[in-house]
């Protein structure tokens, strides 16, 4: 469904789903965000990883969080869904290490309205994610909620 | 011992529920907002200072994965780099999910947030003859005082090996 228009809440499909584009991780990205926010020694020193739990070196779980935000976020761009924030996520489970080389995407499926007018600028759409390796593998599996512009609103 | 090598040497049946601790406190600044929202969360309301008056935040607020992340900093700077363990036979692991992230308040530029967390649920079930899941309350307080952030998460403890099959 991809549009010209913007999407507000009153026009999305609430049951749309969508796939990102893939990004592949780096061992260079995940000890630049380990460094900052993650300094484990599985998330910044690959010899050590080798040896650890994960047996290689992955990303912090919190790292695939943020690139979950930045797979969802181009697809709420490229498809002008007019997403204005999230202030819930009821589950997020992580399920398979993101390693070094690791191709990712997201898949997402809407699962219909959370609330219809929970405010006079947005509504609140339900949303499943899934963040995949190259393999198919899932890596992340999150249950969200998004927060999408009725239309007239002046929050813009 | 440290009091962060107490606490990472204990077995799983050695966390009490109800033990509760303070990680530190935090101050964000704009440039670090601009950059986490430049890099992962590309809204204007995380990005530009000055697009963001013009949004229904009124200025520049951080991303909610930005919390989370100086959370995992915070609690890895407290434990003394935390899952060290896993490498060298200490006993604290990796996490396994998080339950009910809620973002209460927007978070600014020049805001401090104090981070708390709290031990509420040990689980029977062991993982690969060797973990136990013990599952944490935590909460962020601005420099009001108001919760900004509350979760609750799953990370693994080492079971000890005496209660374990052989």
């Amino acid at each position: 469904m991809k549009s010209s228009t913007p999407i507000y809440f009153e026009d999305l499909d609430k049951f749309a789903t969508f796939k990102s584009d893939e990004t592949t991780i780096t061992a260079q990205e995940i000890r630049k965000y380990a460094t900052q926010f993650d300094p484990q020694p599985y998330h910044t020193d690959r010899s050590a990883a080798e040896g650890s739990i994960f047996g290689g070196l992955c990303a912090s779980g919190w790292h695939v969080c943020a690139i979950m935000m930045k797979l969802l976020s181009d697809v709420m761009a490229k498809e002008k869904i007019m997403l204005i924030g999230s202030d819930e996520v009821p589950s997020l489970k992580w399920k398979k290490p993101a390693f070094e080389g690791s191709k990712l995407h997201a898949e997402l499926e809407f699962k219909g309205a959370k609330i219809e007018e929970a405010d006079p600028d947005f509504g609140i759409i339900k949303c499943d994610v899934k963040i995949l390796n190259q393999n198919q593998q899932l890596i992340m599996d999150v249950k969200t909620t998004l927060m999408i512009e009725n239309r007239g609103s002046d929050s813009e | 011992m440290s009091k962060a090598s107490f606490l990472r040497s204990r077995w799983f049946e050695d966390i009490p529920v109800g033990e509760f601790h303070v990680f530190g406190s935090y101050t964000l600044s704009e440039q670090e907002m601009v950059d986490f929202g430049t890099s992962y969360a590309p809204q204007i309301y995380h990005t530009d200072p000055d697009a963001a008056m013009n949004t229904r935040y009124k200025g520049l607020i951080a991303s909610n994965w930005h919390l989370c992340s100086i959370w995992m900093r915070l609690m890895v700077d407290y434990m003394e780099g935390y899952s060290l363990g896993v490498v060298d036979g200490r006993r604290n692991g990796a996490g396994l999910g998080f339950q009910d992230l809620k973002i209460l308040k927007p978070v600014r530029p020049g805001h401090t947030l104090t981070f708390s967390h709290e031990i509420i649920d040990k689980a029977e079930r062991i993982l690969k003859n060797k973990w136990g899941v013990i599952k944490s309350r935590n909460e962020a307080f601005n420099h009001k005082g108001e919760l900004v952030m509350t979760f609750t998460v799953d990370i693994l403890a080492e079971r000890n090996p005496d209660n374990l099959t052989k």
